[in-house]
């Protein structure tokens, strides 16, 4: 009877625990999902799952990036991630209770500190889910029973799980140890012994370090997991990419009002929400402005810096900068994984220029994916009738925005690049809007008066912005305007030169 | 009922052995047309032994293809299926059997049920060997800034096989690139490692060592290197490399050289030997010893205020000798081709081994040829001076990243020419005349899949006359430990 009762305990515990990790990632923590998905493309060939086996811990990789892909459908990943970590918390409740590890009743709470645990470590964003993934291997082989007559069998499982599970089969080998007595630590030298063997002649290429360590548990190479947690700020950035990559531009303001971060991030965000609500001159200065980097982020070698600066860009016009601004970020991720997101958008800046060759290329891989697949199919068929794409809403819009002049880019001109755009185009309004703030943002006050006359006669506003009437206010005023936004601005930028 | 499905059985799989014994189509419709086929082998001129140069139909819509290839000097060769997939072996036989012939190749391919033939070509394979183990390569994304997974690998021309000679996984975040060996011998190979912890790597007969080869007086790292025939000396450009980027649709970078001069590094001393020549204001650039030794090619321009006046970076072709036994340059530089009075620029000149030769890439501007559209080849007849494009595998994109194979018959480019942006190698070979065959591109066991997926652009492809060993752990050692020689300058 108590043992029935114990089963259910058990049963409805594993069920808590489900519930509660769908909610932390459906809920609580859906951009994270969106941020690990947008830095992998996981392909249905046979070539992919071959080249993940070709490391070791491949398997491992395989398994979580096949998981990873789901996190596009944010319930669907949650939902997958649910059923890993109750895995894990069942495969850690079997070996507690019948491993033999423990003796007598081992309370069942026991079973939620890894789940804990590995839940906090996956707050460090470069933690892949490889490494869960692999250490839910590890588990479920170490669940497998083996009886001292036979642990000698140990000898052929230690390099093959090594190869498929990665340095986390030093969990299995703990358990084995616990399971069997110390005799068993030669367990341990055997997989030394394997790894180095691996370094020496089958991984010529890698870094003993990782070797011994792991490949792909972690994004950064020759770098570990840190117990950072979910830091509130990091969280709200990925937050605002997010929502940036789903156009919420409604709900980017809201929470800019509510929470800001104060990073050049952080205004690249919420000035493009802002620039497709047609706010950017009435309210930008209500927000917080990282300076003259607070509509366009300067290049930055890191995989998410640039991706709202390359939002921009698509929606301005300007294709070549969104293009470049993509392949630098898919070519920032330091486990070399290529970016569903990336690739979607370095094909559509490819059909738009028509590049179609090129586009192609990318097309061919995203066709491989599951979620990007429909699409990358649709863009194909689109590519084969110049009239199409003239015709597209967004492509044949943006044919008309982008340059007509070709010469080169500089980014410490980016006033007079959104101005050009603007020329080149005058119901670029977005142009215009970005040409004026960036103006600001530079304390260029006589060329904002300059150009004042033209937004009126091609801005479309039936009044003055309550920004511009701000800054108009306080050119008069000579900044002495109290509660002026732009005035608190430019104080701002001025103490932060005399600091330096 | 079971009588007569284990007939059916029975029925079709004779049928089926009988078609695959029947060795091709049957009865097939025949066109005057020649096969578009991928890659483009209609006409090219191969050396023996090479890989099979398997090939797919342009149009995917097929059921299958049949390829029958005929040696002029005896030989036959069959394969059908999806894509015409050759025997390695049989291959090298056929092609060893036809060195100086050729070879006639019929293509049938198979649409809903018909087959249909089409009109013979001609594979040429020449009496000249191409006996060089490889090729090494630089494997990049064609991206901007951000070199992204870089690797440079090696393959056995002879087959498919690929290796990696370094790749990023063993020097995360480092740039790398100038792999040279000297005249295709890997004894003697140089690389840089450019940025932050950057170096020179130095090998010789297999040890490795890092040097800093920047100085107070040359300001930046060597690279753009080049071996001395006798392989103690380097000749390097030390230079400041950037990227600008086009808002227009056509090229996409503009890659300039704020600075550039040209130095020569005595490996045996780790010195390295300036000349005032060589260290002007102007914009000397890729280095480039002749095959005597006795003088270097570079390249040099005046300088200009780039990026904004890309426009007007013009290189003359320049020579100056240089005495390998002192250790010295000449006295002064003769200008070969001289870019502003021609309004063109001539870059990467690179002497043949025999000293017959010299090719060199042409454009309308600029000292970084990959980077510009309109880069073509060029060669020059040392023994004449004359000079001509090579319209015969030029394209209207980037040619350029030109190298000679060990006895100066073949030669191998780089070629934006299918997509303006991925860069694949091509070979090509030249006679004693100076006469230049079709180029034909690197052959994969399924080119079109192959390409197709490859996210790589090739740069800076050398032939290499053996497999190239490096040992990349010890790399990885040396440049995370930090362990350089430092270079001084020779008195």
């Amino acid at each position: 009877m108590k043992k029935g009762i114990g089963k259910y305990y058990n049963l409805g515990l594993s069920m808590l625990v489900g519930i509660g990790v769908f909610l932390f990632w459906y809920v609580g923590y859906p951009h994270a999902l969106s941020y690990q998905e947008q830095y992998q493309l996981f392909l249905w060939t046979g070539d992919y799952f071959l080249e993940r086996l070709n490391l070791p811990g491949g398997l491992a990789d395989w398994l979580s990036e096949f998981i990873v892909q789901f996190y596009y459908v944010e319930w669907q990943g949650a939902l997958l991630l649910t059923l890993l970590f109750v895995a894990l918390q069942r495969l850690i409740l079997w070996l507690l209770t019948h491993g033999g590890i423990t003796q007598g009743t081992v309370p069942m709470c026991l079973s939620l500190v890894p789940v804990a645990l590995i839940l906090w470590l996956m707050g460090d964003i470069n933690v892949l889910l490889s490494l869960p993934a692999a250490i839910v291997l590890a588990l479920a082989l170490a669940c497998i029973r083996l009886s001292k007559r036979f642990s000698w069998i140990d000898v052929l499982i230690l390099p093959v799980a090594y190869w498929l599970i990665g340095p986390a089969v030093w969990i299995y080998i703990v358990v084995r140890v616990l399971q069997l007595g110390w005799k068993h630590l030669w367990s341990a030298g055997w997989l030394v012994a394997v790894q180095l063997m691996a370094y020496a002649w089958l991984l010529p290429q890698w870094p003993l370090q990782q070797v011994m360590t792991g490949l792909n548990y972690y994004r950064i190479p020759l770098q570990y997991p840190q117990w950072s947690g979910y830091n509130k700020d990091m969280y709200e950035l990925i937050r605002m990419d997010y929502l940036v990559r789903n156009e919420c531009w409604d709900e980017i303001e809201k929470r800019a009002g509510e929470y800001q971060v104060k990073t050049a991030f952080w205004s690249n965000c919420v000035n493009l929400a802002l620039a497709e609500k047609r706010l950017l001159a009435d309210r930008m200065f209500d927000f917080y402005q990282s300076g003259e980097d607070a509509l366009i982020m300067p290049r930055t070698r890191d995989l998410t810096s640039m991706l709202p600066s390359a939002e921009a860009f698509w929606r301005l016009g300007m294709v070549n900068s969104a293009q470049r601004y993509m392949f630098d970020t898919q070519e920032s991720i330091l486990n070399a994984r290529k970016s569903g997101r990336c690739t979607k958008r370095i094909a559509e800046c490819m059909i738009v220029n028509g590049h179609y060759q090129t586009a192609a290329k990318q097309l061919n891989l995203l066709k491989k994916s599951l979620f990007y697949r429909g699409w990358a199919v649709e863009a194909e068929a689109l590519m084969k009738d110049e009239a199409k794409v003239n015709a597209h809403p967004v492509y044949g819009k943006l044919r008309q925005l982008r340059y007509k002049e070709n010469f080169l880019y500089s980014y410490d001109e980016m006033d007079k690049m959104f101005g050009l755009l603007f020329l080149n185009n005058q119901e670029n309004k977005m142009a215009l809007d970005y040409f004026m703030a960036q103006m600001l943002l530079k304390g260029n006050l006589q060329g904002f008066q300059q150009y004042m006359g033209t937004v009126q006669r091609y801005g479309g506003y039936r009044q003055m912005p309550f920004g511009y009437q701000d800054v108009m206010r306080c050119i008069q005023m000579q900044g002495r305007v109290p509660d002026s936004p732009y005035a608190k601005y430019v104080q701002r930028m001025t103490r932060r030169e005399a600091e330096r | 009922m079971r009588k007569f499905i284990i007939f059916s059985l029975q029925f079709i799989v004779y049928s089926l052995l009988l078609v695959a014994c029947s060795g091709g189509p049957k009865n097939p419709m025949k066109t005057e047309q020649l096969p578009v086929i991928y890659p483009d082998y209609i006409g090219v001129t191969i050396p023996a032994d090479i890989a099979p140069l398997n090939f797919n139909f342009a149009d995917e819509q097929i059921d299958g293809m049949d390829v029958v290839i005929k040696g002029s000097k005896g030989g036959e060769l069959h394969a059908q299926g999806n894509y015409a997939d050759f025997d390695i072996d049989d291959w090298h036989a056929l092609t060893e059997q036809n060195q100086g012939g050729e070879l006639t190749v019929t293509v049938c391919v198979e649409k809903d049920g018909q087959w249909e033939q089409y009109q013979n070509f001609t594979i040429f394979v020449s009496k000249d060997r191409l006996d060089d183990w490889g090729l090494t390569y630089r494997r990049i994304k064609p991206g901007y800034e951000v070199g992204g997974d870089i690797g440079i690998y090696q393959r056995d021309i002879h087959t498919f096989d690929e290796y990696a000679i370094l790749t990023e996984t063993v020097v995360p975040g480092r740039c790398f690139n100038c792999h040279t060996a000297n005249r295709t011998n890997p004894n003697r190979i140089t690389l840089q490692m450019r940025g932050e912890g950057g170096g020179t790597l130095i090998q010789k007969d297999g040890q490795q060592k890092w040097v800093e080869t920047k100085t107070d007086i040359t300001q930046a790292a060597g690279s753009y290197s080049y071996w001395h025939p006798d392989g103690d000396y380097v000749a390097m450009a030390v230079n400041s490399v950037h990227q600008s980027f086009y808002t227009g649709t056509g090229q996409r970078i503009e890659v300039y050289h704020r600075f550039s001069d040209v130095e020569v590094l005595d490996t045996r001393t780790n010195e390295l030997i300036l000349s005032p020549l060589l260290f002007t204001d102007d914009l000397e650039i890729f280095p480039a010893f002749s095959a005597d030794g006795k003088s270097i090619y570079y390249s040099s321009s005046k300088p200009c205020r780039v990026p904004a006046e890309y426009e007007k970076v013009k290189c003359s072709l320049c020579r100056i000798a240089f005495d390998a036994k002192k250790g010295q340059f000449g006295e002064t530089v003769d200008t070969l081709l001289n870019g502003p009075a021609t309004d063109q620029s001539y870059v990467l000149a690179r002497p043949s081994y025999d000293g017959r030769w010299l090719m060199y890439c042409v454009s309308s501007r600029g000292n970084f040829p990959v980077s510009q559209d309109d880069a073509d080849l060029w060669l020059m007849d040392l023994k004449t001076g004359e000079s001509r494009e090579l319209s015969e595998v030029n394209s209207p994109k980037s040619d350029s990243f030109h190298n000679w194979s060990g006895n100066s018959r073949w030669f191998v480019f780089a070629s934006k020419r299918e997509d303006g942006m991925y860069t694949k190698l091509y070979f090509a070979s030249i006679d004693d005349q100076g006469k230049v065959s079709k180029p034909f591109l690197l052959p994969q066991r399924n080119p079109r899949k192959y390409y197709l997926e490859m996210m790589d652009a090739y740069n800076c492809p050398d032939f290499t006359k053996t497999k190239v060993e490096l040992d990349a752990h010890e790399t990885y050692r040396q440049v995370f430990d930090n362990i350089r020689e430092q270079v001084k300058i020779k008195e």
